[in-house]
């Protein structure tokens, strides 16, 4: 494996470090983000939470960062002696996606923007597989990697002061999950009737960083039928 | 919103300092006790009626079951605390007590709502204490650099350091939107981590300085970061309010 590309240090609070990578997103580097990550929670009794992005990790520690010197050397050196298992790969998941117009305001829009027909948009956009890099801007929010070129696309002009919870949405070179209604900028091609985050549950969401996810083409009656096995608490999703 | 005041109301009942409280922002309940109770009251003054009667606004009341406490308006700052002794006892999910939109049931109180308390452990009075009603509120927020602070031109680092900004009508306990703008630029970040206190710098130039409500991630540059004190004192202002950053080292 290649040699790991160091990290630079920010102290932005007193009991707060960032930590970025100046390395392009990848599927190596984020082996690297979970395993560092997993490693300084067991080793800092003060760290009470980390939070990952796409090339940083942000420690929060309950106290003052005291020795600042002697902290940023230990992370380096942790980073540098630790063992990253290329063979991990996480969890898959399959997750069924309607690509029913009638849950996909911009199914249309988005198909003329690409140049590209409706059902091309739904084929290559539910045969690719796609990496959870983290979990962030909304409770349950997965950020995905791994959008196929051909639907790459800017982000709406004007955002949607709502987005329904359940739908799949393309913005960037990313595409993504609402897991509840807000406003949203990115373009809606589906929606999901499984429930993404369930704060009752002892793990909340169904995914981690590292997991592996596909989207499932269902049929609008498939849709209600599995809307109305989540009402009555029957819908569980499963990995692969 | 406001730690500080939130510290200093459990303070004044000895509970642990994170105990939950009630946050009544601009305005406040009334209030049925089921039982006598002595509550306690840090941050903004609010008017304050007991038993529809009004009384001098204090930090430390002691309630007779059946009395009723209303609290008006804020006279001064934005957000009062209400601790009471032991502190509320909501339900506690994900590790936390407190409300939030889209993880508790409701994200604030409702009418006829019942709060349940530890109860009172002392029967003897204790002195009410009256509040500082004169308080005012600091216009400096202390700011250290953010990671992205290096983006910032001069020109731009004099009128953050030097210029009165103002909160704009877009507030909310996630973030408020400042009325003033810098100038637009096209840095592209990869999404990152962000905390409450971080300061946003959107590509048409806005500024959004992320509140204890806010995401955890974010793609705008961080330019700059509130100390807890900075948020403490931001959180008694709103609408309108003007304020000053003050750089300080971490």
């Amino acid at each position: 494996m290649d040699k790991k590309t160091s990290f630079q240090f920010f102290l932005i609070h007193p009991n707060v470090v960032l930590l970025e990578w100046n390395e392009t997103p990848s599927d190596s580097l984020l082996l690297e983000l979970v395993t560092f990550r997993k490693l300084l929670l067991n080793k800092f009794e003060t760290l009470i939470q980390v939070t990952q992005g796409y090339q940083s990790l942000m420690l929060y520690h309950s106290h003052p960062i005291k020795k600042r010197d002697v902290y940023h050397a230990e992370l380096l050196s942790l980073f540098n002696s630790m063992s990253v298992d290329l063979s991990s790969k996480g969890k898959k998941w399959q997750i069924p996606v309607c690509y029913d117009p009638s849950l996909a305001p911009d199914l249309t829009s988005l198909a003329e923007l690409l140049k590209l027909d409706k059902s091309e948009v739904i084929d290559v956009h539910a045969n690719a597989t796609y990496t959870v890099y983290f979990i962030g801007f909304l409770p349950g929010f997965l950020y995905l990697n791994g959008l196929p070129s051909a639907l790459e696309c800017p982000r709406k002009k004007q955002p949607s002061p709502r987005v329904e919870a359940g739908s799949i949405a393309i913005g960037g070179k990313q595409t993504g999950i609402y897991p509840r209604a807000s406003p949203g900028g990115w373009h809606i091609i589906g929606k999901t009737p499984y429930p993404l985050f369930r704060p009752e549950q002892k793990k909340p969401c169904f995914a981690q960083a590292g997991d592996r996810i596909v989207f499932k083409s269902i049929s609008l009656e498939e849709y209600k039928e599995m809307t109305y096995q989540r009402a009555n608490g029957n819908l569980i999703i499963q990995p692969q | 919103m406001d730690h500080t005041a939130m510290h200093e109301a459990n303070a004044l009942l000895g509970n642990p300092k994170n105990s939950a409280v009630l946050e009544m922002s601009f305005q406040g309940p009334k209030l049925l006790f089921h039982q006598p109770l002595q509550i306690a009251l840090a941050g903004a003054t609010m008017e304050i009626r007991l038993n529809g009667k009004k009384i001098k606004p204090l930090n430390l009341i002691s309630v007779e079951k059946n009395e009723t406490l209303q609290f008006g308006n804020v006279l001064n700052g934005k957000r009062t605390y209400l601790a009471v002794e032991g502190g509320f006892q909501s339900e506690t999910v994900l590790g936390s007590q407190s409300q939030y939109e889209g993880v508790t049931k409701y994200a604030t109180l409702r009418k006829n709502e019942i709060l349940h308390t530890a109860g009172s452990t002392q029967n003897q009075k204790s002195k009410n204490l009256i509040m500082e009603v004169a308080k005012s509120f600091k216009n400096l927020i202390p700011v250290y650099k953010g990671p992205d602070y290096a983006l910032l031109s001069e020109k731009e680092i004099k009128r953050l350091t030097s210029e009165l900004f103002t909160i704009s009508v877009q507030n909310s306990r996630m973030a408020y939107v400042l009325e003033e703008k810098l100038t637009p630029h096209e840095a592209s970040l990869w999404t990152g981590p962000v905390m409450p206190g971080t300061v946003q710098y959107t590509p048409n130039g806005s500024l959004i300085i992320l509140m204890r409500d806010a995401q955890t991630t974010g793609g705008y540059p961080r330019i700059l970061q509130l100390s807890d004190e900075g948020i403490n004192c931001l959180a008694q202002k709103s609408t309108r309010d003007p304020f000053q950053f003050e750089l300080v080292e971490i």
